[in-house]
């Protein structure tokens, strides 16, 4: 196992050049400059040359490439054209807040689709089983940002339930210890805060989750319908095991061992939403520093945010192939 | 992790006696030296920091002293004398002084790319005692004390400036009504009320700005009352009637407007002989199609007021004669002012350049409909802003649906940039053909300095404008606050549209105030 992670780890490593080489590319080809950007439209040529020059913006393409990759090899990610602070440490600041939406959107798409997913198999063909199948259509197929204004407008608006945007309410004030703010209450035992944090994680992470927990409903009623036609079902059925564990205890485990893949490539897409989810809840995670990266022309931004978007996404799927084969040995690569 | 070793805890905040304001963007730079005239920045700046004088409120009209008691100019405009009032500090405690007035000023002109042309007739900054501050300029420059009442202008504590170096915009340090406490990025900046402030101490403990940039959510938070205050900043490049319609049946919140001196036109490529519009008949023709009062009354609902020349009718230097003389919607005589050019109906094809956004495509859409009104097929090109400016200064276009907000108070803001020819193609300008005439005119109410005749030479400049038509003037945007209605005091300038949060208060504190 320990080198097959190893080849494995290894391997993500031209895959991250080969992203870096794109996205230095694709920024580069982007119409604007930064510098234009910065100093919006009352600028003169001659201050934004100068600016330019300040940021090295005016250095051949090339050199600028080699300087990146040379300062990455070092564990330096730059700086923002836009803040003048380090990528690094910006990054690092953000990363805690889409990985807890992240995290939390997991659990509300795991909530919702396992269940249903199982329950649409179990009466296939059914009242319930429409239901479900028009619920994940609409979810798949309505966008995140309608959702979003919908939930806002019932819960935030309506209901006056939950609020609307941001991790914590303006005048909860606090330097955090983990960033994780879940978490950091729990730590302290602040139980007001606590609450503050999850209210305010509730809309966005159900955003988020919901596309996820539509697709999720799907493949698992696909592989439980497998599952339940297969003889080992039929056995249990016939030794006369209670159904429930029948279902629960036999054939969802198994289903879900080739769901496990399917939720990594999911998570590929709850990084893409989370930008957009980000921006619609003032969320302040990489998403949506991303995205004002993109339209500030925050090149080293934008080059490392996604960098490091790409290998979370390859590092999650290596995390859930390991997990896969742990579960089902038929799954390990043949050995040479 | 920053911050692992200090305790999470509240900070007893009195909701009552704090403003939470939405803001669309996170701010630039706190540290005026650096802060580019972006509107959250600039505003953050101005609560933090003191000017020597500032705009006068209610009507922002006139220079009153700050830091400066009382100052004097010289005949000739070169030479400012500025007494400053005794006793004011930094929130670090360090005095106010002239020394630190001149660091100050000199680090702007050094650092802040928009200061640095401006402060470059400054010959001198003596300070031979240390209440008295003279600058001594090259050349007569009649508008510097606008210039001196700008954000980027303000009075830096030096000691702060030593100490953080780079880090001074992290944790900046002036005399202003507020402190600053802390500022995460994207999140919110906290500002806390200076009690030694020489106005008197603020009315609010706390002003929290909290940076949301979706407009639809901000007003869900502002009906919720999440947030107080939902800064203008955030209505300038949206749509905001929707919003206005709603909080104006809403009891809880009020909408307060104030003029501007945002314009907003569709301006014509004047120094391109090959582009069609270089036919002053054509750019005629196209003035005369649009109707004006759809646009202002009807599409815009009012939000904004019609701009009739090149000087909104906010600014001093606005002759009234323009309004009379501006043009109106007369679709039949640009119908035949395109035929007397050549155009019969469908021959002539714009592309309309503008930003992205439906703010900007809105308006585009109803030019658009305006035009094909009078036989003009036009296009719509909605491009990102450093896309346009490439556009522009290149040179690559006919017409562009586009907006000025000048970051001083005074027309040149709006001429010498726009109209100059000599700067064309140095910033987004109107792209003037060389005129010599007009160059020395707008140069004369430049360096004037008898206020009467100033006035009068922006009055002709403004005359020669209209007569060459460099462009549709079409609004000026009016500065939209959208606030609860327990929020008092509110005050906002015209130039730039910023706010200062120490005269305001929230109703419930009338009583203990």
């Amino acid at each position: 196992m320990s080198r097959y992670l190893l080849r494995r780890l290894v391997g993500l490593i031209p895959v991250l050049a080969l992203v870096l080489v794109i996205v230095f590319c694709l920024t580069r080809f982007i119409p604007g400059d930064p510098a234009v950007t910065l100093l919006g439209p009352g600028a003169t040529a001659e201050q934004i040359a100068a600016l330019r020059r300040q940021m090295h913006l005016d250095q051949p393409q090339g050199v600028q490439f080699l300087s990146y990759v040379w300062n990455l090899l070092h564990g330096d990610l730059g700086v923002s054209l836009k803040t003048g602070r380090p990528v690094l440490d910006e990054l690092a600041s953000k990363l805690p807040a889409t990985i807890e939406l992240a995290l939390a959107a997991l659990l509300i798409a795991l909530a919702i689709g396992i269940p249903a997913g199982v329950a649409a198999a179990r009466r296939r063909g059914g009242v319930l089983d429409q239901v479900l199948r028009v619920a994940a259509l609409a979810c798949v197929s309505v966008p995140a940002f309608l959702i979003a204004f919908a939930l806002q407008g019932l819960f935030g608006s309506w209901l006056r339930f939950l609020p609307v945007a941001g991790r914590l309410s303006p005048y909860f004030i606090f330097k955090p210890i983990t960033g994780f703010a879940v978490l950091d209450a729990l730590l302290h035992g602040d139980v007001a805060a606590l609450s503050d944090a999850i209210r305010h994680l509730l809309l966005p992470a159900t955003v988020l989750g919901l596309f996820i927990a539509a697709n999720l409903s799907r493949f698992v009623r696909s592989a439980m319908i497998q599952q339940l036609d297969e003889d080992y079902v039929r056995t249990a059925r016939a030794k006369g095991l209670d159904e429930r564990q029948v279902v629960y205890g036999h054939a969802l485990p198994n289903a879900l061992i080739p769901v496990l893949s399917v939720i990594a490539i999911l998570f590929g897409d709850m990084l893409g939403g989370a930008i957009l989810t980000e921006t619609i809840f003032s969320w302040p995670g990489v998403g949506r520093y991303t995205l004002d990266a993109i339209r500030n022309r925050d090149y080293p931004v934008v080059q490392s945010a996604t960098l490091i978007f790409a290998a979370m996404f390859m590092l999650v799927s290596l995390a859930i192939d390991v997990i896969g084969q742990r579960l089902d040995p038929r799954l390990k690569a043949p050995v040479a | 992790m920053a911050g692992l070793a200090l305790p999470w805890a509240q900070m007893g905040i009195d909701r009552s006696r704090t403003l939470v304001v939405a803001v669309p963007t996170d701010p630039g730079s706190l540290d005026p030296a650096h802060n580019t005239a972006e509107l959250v920045g600039s505003e953050i700046i101005l609560n933090l920091f003191d000017t020597l004088v500032a705009w006068a409120a209610p009507h922002f009209d006139r220079l009153e002293g700050r830091l400066a008691q009382s100052w004097t100019v010289s005949d000739d405009a070169r030479s400012f004398r500025f007494k400053l009032r005794p006793g004011i500090f930094f929130h670090d405690g360090e005095p106010v002084d002239a020394q630190a007035v001149k660091v100050s000023l000199e680090r702007a002109g050094r650092l802040n790319p928009y200061m640095r042309a401006s402060f470059e007739p400054i010959a001198a900054i003596e300070t031979r005692q240390p209440d008295i501050v003279t600058l001594r300029l090259s050349r007569p420059v009649p508008f510097f004390l606008s210039l001196l009442a700008q954000p980027q202008a303000a009075v830096v504590s030096p000691t702060a400036v030593a100490r953080l170096g780079d880090r001074f915009a992290d944790a900046p340090v002036g005399s202003g009504a507020f402190r600053f406490v802390r500022k995460e990025r994207d999140v919110c900046v906290v500002l806390e009320a200076n009690p030694r402030y020489f106005r008197g101490p603020p009315r609010l403990e706390h002003v929290i700005y909290s940076v949301n940039a979706n407009p639809s959510t901000r007003r869900f938070q502002l009906e919720n009352g999440d947030i107080d205050v939902s800064q203008q900043a955030g209505q300038l490049g949206a749509l905001p009637m929707q919003d206005m319609d709603a909080f104006r049946r809403n009891p809880t919140i009020q909408v307060i407007e104030a003029p501007s001196q945002i314009l907003r036109q569709l301006e014509f490529n004047n120094s391109r002989a090959s582009s069609p519009t270089h036919d002053l008949r054509v750019r005629k023709a196209l003035s005369y199609a649009v109707d004006y009062d759809g646009l202002v009354h009807g599409l815009l609902a009012d939000s904004v007021d019609r701009a009739y020349g090149p000087l909104p009718t906010a600014n001093w230097a606005f002759d009234p004669a323009i309004a009379r003389a501006a043009f109106r919607y007369e679709p039949e005589r640009a119908r035949a002012l395109l035929r007397q050019a050549g155009f019969e109906p469908g021959a002539l094809k714009l592309d309309i350049y503008t930003f992205l956004g439906a703010f900007w495509g809105t308006v585009a859409t109803f030019l658009q409909a305006n035009f094909a009104a009078v036989g003009v097929k036009a296009n719509i090109r909605q491009v990102e802003f450093p896309s346009l400016r490439g556009l522009h200064l290149a040179g690559q276009f006919d017409v562009a649906l586009d907006g000025r907000t000048p970051w001083y108070n005074d027309p040149d803001a709006h001429i010498t940039i726009g109209y100059l020819s000599s700067l064309a193609s140095t910033a987004m300008t109107f792209r003037m053909p060389p005129d010599a005439a007009l160059d020395r005119l707008i140069l004369d109410a430049q360096d004037q300095t008898d206020a009467a005749l100033r006035k009068e030479l922006y009055g002709r400049v403004q005359q020669q404008l209209m007569a060459r038509v460099p462009a549709v003037y079409l609004f000026t945007n009016r500065v939209i606050v959208f606030a609860r209605a327990e929020v008092r005091g509110l005050r906002i300038g015209p130039a730039p549209p910023l706010t200062e949060y120490w005269s305001v208060y929230k109703r419930a504190q009338q009583a203990d105030a």
